[in-house]
């Protein structure tokens, strides 16, 4: 850290155009974000006349509205089940998988490694068409599981590998002076390689979350009811519509925006960590 | 100590639960869809074998083309836009060119949670008449009556989804350069300083090719990412007005979801995830390559 300071500044041309970048690039990132959080909180006439005005009298009226209107409540509940259980059940399945791939020397070690990894190219696309007509003969359609079940298998390969490079790296010294101890595999792993893996087990889960609140295409076509959409497809389907006051779209916008906002700035470190050691791009 | 074979069943039971979901989920489905997509099926009734007739056909299918155009855009604005201009902000981050560098990058980094169909939603409340872009050019050029019709043309309609492309995904590969730059040794730009050499020179000369296999990693990611764009644009157009801004996973789920048809809808997909294998395939190759020299 004290290298940088032997450091010549940049000059001058380049310090004034960084700070243009910079400033261009933060206005168009974040006006629109507060351009909205203000609008919502406009009657639809002002909204209309005066498109930039701050709103003259600020009222959640709109909040109120769409919140009703679009059964949001319900929408959200939605979301922090889906997303929950998935997180959950991703991250277990992937550091057993791990464990059992990283400290077991069996031949099939490597068939399941390469299956894994081939798994990091098959997308949604490749499959909803049939993974839907199963789950219409399953009469999994329509029902919380159907998207859940997708959610952890999509995101396994990617878990899995996270957590198979991680694990490799625990000592097999540890796990060895527990089998002599006549520690059962199972209680290794649970009072062994869970807590050992944390750090890794908190990026994952941080990516994981994410990738599962934001998922669109699968509660969209699997589920057909209101009451089963998540948060993004219900404020994107109650937005959508063309018939509704703009404060009202504006305000639902609002509300599919802010917990993501918060959970940025909760885990702001977590994201960069784990988006710059190059996860993937979802 | 554990015998070999209640060892082995152990061994099985940490890997098959996630094996099994992920190969029912995801393998099985696949070979499926490649059956499917040899044939003529409305999702009921009989199902009818016609070889490549779908692959043939995709191949002269206008909305199609338009679609693969639109993803060959995708692709272009994702590597010569998303990534060279990561590369710069990246840099002036770290180069510490501005105050409050915590402050920008956190601020540009944003868009990275918010879920890419909101985020069609809220462009879409920007550029419409009473919506920021619209109501700022009728107050700079004083004409009250300005929209924006660029989504009615043939040609222009796609550029405003590739700005919010821009918009959405260049802070990520800020991100990922930045923590690259941050494994560089300042003694390497201190080195060249000393040496006389001008900023420009230490961007483009040393730390740009330092930085040039990282970068050809997350081209290829972008690329094979751009074959599967689908929230956004659905979100945004739904691939309209007249398949101006179709997309090949788009009109994939119109042509099976909404016109059912099972067996055209399948071949799109599969064409999908050929694009992606080509790319990812690429990529092994060359870095392969790359590590044997």
């Amino acid at each position: 850290m004290n290298d940088r300071t032997r450091l010549k500044k940049a000059p001058l041309g380049w310090r004034i155009s960084a700070y243009a970048i910079m400033l261009l690039f933060t206005v168009i990132t974040v006006f629109p974000l507060v351009w909205l959080g203000y609008s919502s909180l406009k009657p639809n006439a002002e909204i209309v006349l005066h498109p930039l005005a701050l709103p003259q009298a600020p009222s959640f009226d709109n909040y109120v509205r769409a919140w009703t209107m679009g059964k949001l409540g319900v929408s959200l509940g939605n979301s922090l089940i889906y997303t929950g259980v998935a997180t959950v059940a991703t991250l277990f399945l992937a550091l057993g998988a791990a464990f059992g791939l990283a400290k077991f020397a069996f031949k099939s070690v490597k068939f399941f490694t390469w299956a894994f990894t081939i798994g990091l190219m098959l997308t949604v696309h490749a499959v909803i068409i049939p993974l839907f007509l199963v789950e219409v003969k399953a009469g999994l359609i329509n029902t919380r599981l159907g998207v859940i079940l997708p959610y952890i298998a999509f995101d396994l390969p990617m878990s899995v590998l996270i957590a198979l490079s991680f694990v490799k790296g625990i000592p097999d010294a540890i796990i060895e002076s527990a089998e002599i101890d006549g520690a059962k595999y199972r209680q290794i792993f649970w009072s062994l390689i869970v807590p050992l893996s944390t750090p890794v087990a908190a990026t994952m889960a941080i990516l994981s979350f994410l990738r599962h609140w934001n998922e669109f295409m699968f509660v969209f076509i699997f589920t057909t009811k209101s009451a089963l959409k998540s948060l993004p497809v219900a404020i994107t389907q109650f937005a959508g519509r063309q018939n509704i006051e703009y404060g009202l779209q504006y305000a639902s916008l609002v509300i599919g925006i802010l917990p993501m906002i918060i959970f940025y700035v909760l885990f702001h470190a977590q994201l960069v960590k784990g988006f710059g050691e190059g996860a993937l791009k979802e | 100590m554990v015998n070999a074979r209640s060892k082995h069943r152990s061994y099985l039971s940490f890997v098959l639960p996630a094996f099994i979901i992920y190969t029912a989920i995801m393998v099985f489905p696949l070979v499926f869809s490649f059956g499917l997509s040899f044939t003529k099926w409305k999702g009921f009734g009989p199902m009818e074998f016609v070889g490549l007739q779908n692959y043939v056909k995709l191949f002269s299918d206008p909305v199609f083309l338009i679609g693969l155009r639109n993803n060959v855009l995708i692709v272009l604005i994702s590597v010569f836009g998303q990534i060279p201009l990561g590369l710069l902000l990246a840099y002036m981050l770290h180069r510490r060119m501005v105050r409050g560098d915590k402050i920008f990058e956190m601020l540009i980094f944003l868009p990275i949670t918010i879920s890419s169909v909101i985020v069609a939603q809220l462009w879409n409340r920007v550029f419409a008449p009473v919506g920021i872009l619209p109501t700022l050019v009728r107050q700079i050029t004083g004409n009250p009556d300005y929209v924006m019709t660029i989504f009615e043309s043939k040609t222009f309609a796609f550029v405003p989804i590739m700005f919010v492309l821009l918009w959405q995904h260049t802070s990520l590969y800020m991100i990922i350069f930045l923590a690259n730059l941050q494994r560089i040794p300042d003694s390497v730009i201190e080195a060249a300083q000393m040496e006389g050499a001008t900023e420009g020179v230490i961007f483009r000369k040393i730390i740009a090719p330092m930085l040039a296999p990282v970068a050809f990693i997350n081209s290829i990611l972008a690329i094979s990412g751009s074959f599967k764009s689908f929230d956004l644009i659905f979100s945004m157009t739904g691939g309209g007005p007249a398949h101006f801004t179709e997309v090949m996973a788009v009109y994939m789920y119109n042509t099976t979801f909404v016109y059912q048809n099972y067996g055209y809808g399948s071949a799109i997909s599969i064409v999908i995830i050929l694009f992606i294998v080509a790319a990812i395939l690429l990529t092994k190759a060359v870095t392969n390559k790359l590590n044997a020299s």
